[in-house]
């Protein structure tokens, strides 16, 4: 058994390693790879010693940062991984299994294996994946090195945690297929399991959370050391209990030096192997919830591929009523936003989607209610709205128009089909755009209302009055469309002049130089950003400051917003017109040859 | 109503489609056949506007596809040999988001009885992944029938339909076409051809080999002897190799 699968994981790495070192010879590929190894060049090892911390004063206060960054990040990672495994328990798949390939279902099953020998294979198979990943991480994210640990550490360390996570969540699939196959009360235990889950978050919420209020609220917490912070909080015994599973999967990880990484090692390796015990001990019929996962995946990897946005949770579509009553007669762009807002609202409104999102709602409540009342609103919630809502804006002006794809990237294998349609380029490039705009549209719509009513909140600058506020906001909010229907307009430019790269990049298969290609997008979105926004920005800082002396403040931002949008509205016309043009003359079976 | 002149399409340095003249008129069904590679599907998407001719000329309903594509298109329909469908549409819905395409005004009059000549009233809230192949194709050919073309490229037409599909496929392309629509289709399944087709234009390595009636090419390449059938006359005119 071990034999076959050493045999196919060493045979496909060979031909991957052939077969990506071949495809090197094509432009798109070499230049991706090219790109790449600058990239892991550059930022992640080439040391640069004026940038590092040399002096003594410098990594304490690394050090200081760096144990509230460790703890903070250690609680979230803690909470994500809670939050996976009450999950699974809440909504299991139709038929619980284990993640095996197609291929290896369809060569495996009917074999003259064992179950047991099946479910070995499944974890030797994930244990090459993880060690992978282990190095990998290990390598990239110690550059840093403020945890003061030796690579080697940090490697058996993420390969422990991810190790003992993957067998968990086997021994759950497992243990919910046992138990749908055997105990008429399924719903019960399911029940009685996610009440246990989260009594046991509340339970370390509120065991950690008076203590987190107290520093924050206390009038030394500025100056507190937050060693001695963390330091009281993990001597709270009810703390320090609730949170020992975590800190045994997570202390070798954590070691500063070879004795305290062999003690953590122990009782880290024994809740693996207890964990093993658990998955291969478990009798269960997986091979069919098995099979639907990987139907369910490859449908996943042929949506990738064809641009769609990833599904949550890989449902199957559903039939839903369009977003708004479609007229037969008008204009036909508004065929095009009904059919893509139809598409995106599984994505959009899906009950995995709602449910992730209060999720996040009742953590920002969490986050933000302390620190509310640690001090004024103005005074610690408006900064954070603030910030957040900026990163939210640009993180949608420039990494939105990957994500949102329901537009002529989404309709690509449609492109026979759209090109007998009757009309002109630069209708249906403007018709098939409309939707993610409108998406993207809303939510910096969201971020100017939310930065509108943060900034300044204590009233400090005189100026800003409320009708000054809102003249910007809507100044704007107007824009918005604008902006969001341009940044759409250069990756579909890139899909429609270089297909042969957007399929490339688009697909699923990974490696140095995807990565690079991305890169590569990246930073063309980049640009076009920069390029956009440069000249109204520009215009818009003239018109205020050679207009206000004269009209006031509201004028002069009104006027400002209006040369803006002929800008924009321009930019946006003159990249419709030629996506257009480009999209009549686009010939995807010269490009695919 | 269908007009080409000197077609030519070029992959690099590949000919897909080389100096391709012949007409459809209305109430003609024209039989594109030819070995695999022959050209066909390229000849088709070029006539569809779907990819555009490296060089000659292509009118439908008397609009040029280069110069006035959109009034070209609005007279024409292409029908794939793979149905390519919208996921997130249902039946309904696509029949719903071409109307809006094509102005089709009193779309939903049209659509039932479409959809039940099809037999796809049954399915109308259902989404292209509840469907078989089959009905997926019949969805394809209601999509485009809902605007009345009057010009029709049909490739492959019959994959994935059965018996009775086959049966009303072909009385619906007789039917159009007696109704004064130009069609062409493009099918290795040569008997079909031979019931629906008055005209047959046979393909070999992206050239014309022969074109006409059904009756001249049999002339053509029958040798004088009777009762010669299509295959026979595909076989002898190809020289029986790949295209």
């Amino acid at each position: 058994m071990l034999g076959a699968l050493l045999y196919l994981r060493l045979h496909s790495l060979r031909n991957k390693v052939v077969q990506r070192v071949l495809r090197l010879r094509q432009p798109k590929y070499l230049m991706g790879t090219a790109v790449a190894v600058a990239y892991f060049y550059f930022f992640l090892f080439r040391r640069n010693p004026a940038a590092g911390p040399s002096s003594a004063l410098a990594a304490q206060a690394i050090s200081g940062v760096g144990s509230v960054a460790t703890a903070a990040i250690c609680a979230v990672a803690c909470a994500a991984a809670l939050v996976r495994i009450a999950f699974a328990w809440i909504a299991p798949a139709d038929k619980p299994g284990l993640r095996f390939s197609e291929a290896e279902i369809a060569f495996l099953f009917p074999a003259p294996i064992t179950r047991r020998a099946l479910i070995h294979f499944r974890l030797l198979s994930a244990q090459a994946a993880i060690l992978f990943t282990s190095v990998l991480i290990a390598v990239f994210f110690n550059r840093s090195g403020y945890l003061g640990s030796h690579r080697a550490i940090h490697a058996v360390g993420w390969w422990i945690i991810l190790s003992t996570f993957d067998l968990h969540m086997n021994g759950t699939n497992l243990t919910l297929s046992r138990l749908r196959e055997t105990s008429p009360h399924f719903r019960m235990w399911r029940l009685g399991v996610v009440t246990a889950i989260v009594a046991y978050a509340a339970a370390l919420f509120y065991s950690g959370i008076g203590r987190v209020s107290a520093y924050l609220s206390g009038p030394d917490s500025s100056q507190a050391a937050p060693e001695a912070f963390l330091r009281q909080l993990s001597e709270s015994p009810a703390f320090h209990w609730l949170t020992l599973p975590f800190r045994i999967v997570l202390s070798p990880y954590f070691a500063t030096g070879p004795g305290e990484f062999l003690a953590a090692l122990a009782p880290a390796l024994i809740l693996l192997a207890l964990h093993y015990h658990w998955v291969s001990s478990t009798e269960a019929h997986f091979e069919e919830g098995s099979i639907a996962m990987a139907e369910k995946r490859a449908a996943a990897r042929e949506a990738a591929l064809r641009g769609e946005m990833p599904k949550l949770g890989g449902s199957r579509p559903k039939a839903r009523p369009g977003p708004f009553p479609l007229a037969a007669k008008g204009p036909p762009e508004i065929a095009f936003l009904w059919k893509n807002l139809l598409s995106m609202r599984s994505a959009l409104f899906g009950r995995r989607a709602l449910v992730i999102l209060m999720m996040l709602m009742v953590w920002a409540a969490a986050a933000i209610g302390p620190l509310s009342r640690g001090g004024g609103r103005g005074g610690v919630v408006a900064p954070i709205v603030v910030v957040c809502s900026a990163m939210v804006a640009g993180y949608t002006v420039l990494l939105g128009p990957q994500i949102a794809r329901q537009d002529l990237r989404g309709d690509l294998p449609n492109a026979d089909i759209l090109k007998t349609y009757p009309l002109e380029g630069w209708r249906l490039a403007l018709g098939e755009l409309l939707a993610p705009t409108a998406i993207l549209t809303a939510i910096l719509w969201c971020t100017i209302i939310a930065c509108s009513a943060a900034v300044d909140a204590d009233g400090a600058i005189e100026w800003l009055t409320p009708g000054i506020r809102v003249t910007v906001a809507l100044s704007m909010a107007s824009a918005a469309p604008f902006l969001c229907l341009i940044q759409l307009i250069v990756p579909n430019s890139i899909m429609v002049l270089l297909p042969g790269w957007y399929q490339a990049s688009r697909s699923r298969t990974g490696g140095i130089e995807m990565f690079g290609q991305r890169l590569i997008f990246g930073v063309v979105q980049l640009f076009f950003a920069l390029l956009v926004a440069v000249p109204a920005a520009g215009a818009a800082a003239l018109v205020v400051f050679s207009s206000q002396w004269v009209f006031g403040i509201g004028p002069s931002v009104v006027l400002a917003a209006l040369a803006v949008l002929a800008i924009l509205s321009s930019e946006a016309v003159l990249g419709l017109w030629w996506l257009g043009r480009r999209f009549e003359k686009f010939d995807l079976s010269t490009e695919s040859k | 109503m269908i007009e080409v002149e000197a077609l030519a399409k070029r992959y690099g340095s590949f000919t897909a489609v080389r100096n391709l003249t012949f007409s459809v008129r209305p109430g003609e069904v024209l039989g594109l056949v030819g070995p695999n590679g022959a050209g066909k599907t390229t000849t088709l998407r070029c006539l569809s506007g779907i990819i555009p001719p490296t060089s000659g000329s292509v009118r439908v309903a008397g609009h040029d596809l280069s110069a006035d594509p959109v009034s070209a298109k609005r007279a024409l329909a292409f029908f794939p040999d793979e149905p390519r469908l919208f996921d997130y549409l249902t039946v309904r819905q696509h029949l719903a988001f071409v109307a809006r395409i094509y102005g089709v005004a009193d779309h939903e009059s049209l659509a039932t009885p479409l959809l039940q000549e099809l037999e796809l009233d049954g399915k109308a809230d259902a989404l292209p992944g509840e469907l078989s192949r089959g009905m997926k194709q019949k969805l394809v050919i209601a999509c485009g029938l809902l605007h009345s073309p009057s010009v029709m490229f049909f490739d492959e037409p019959l994959t994935g339909l059965d018996p009775l599909g086959i049966r009303r496929m072909k009385d619906s392309i007789v039917r159009r076409a007696q109704a004064g629509a130009a069609i062409v289709l493009s099918s290795h399944l040569l008997h079909l051809l031979e019931e629906v087709c008055t005209n047959v234009l046979i393909l070999k390595k992206g050239e014309k080999v022969a074109d006409g009636t059904l009756a001249g090419v049999s002339a053509q390449f029958s040798n004088g002897e009777a009762g010669v059938s299509l295959e026979e006359i595909f076989i002898r005119a190809t020289g029986g190799s790949e295209g």
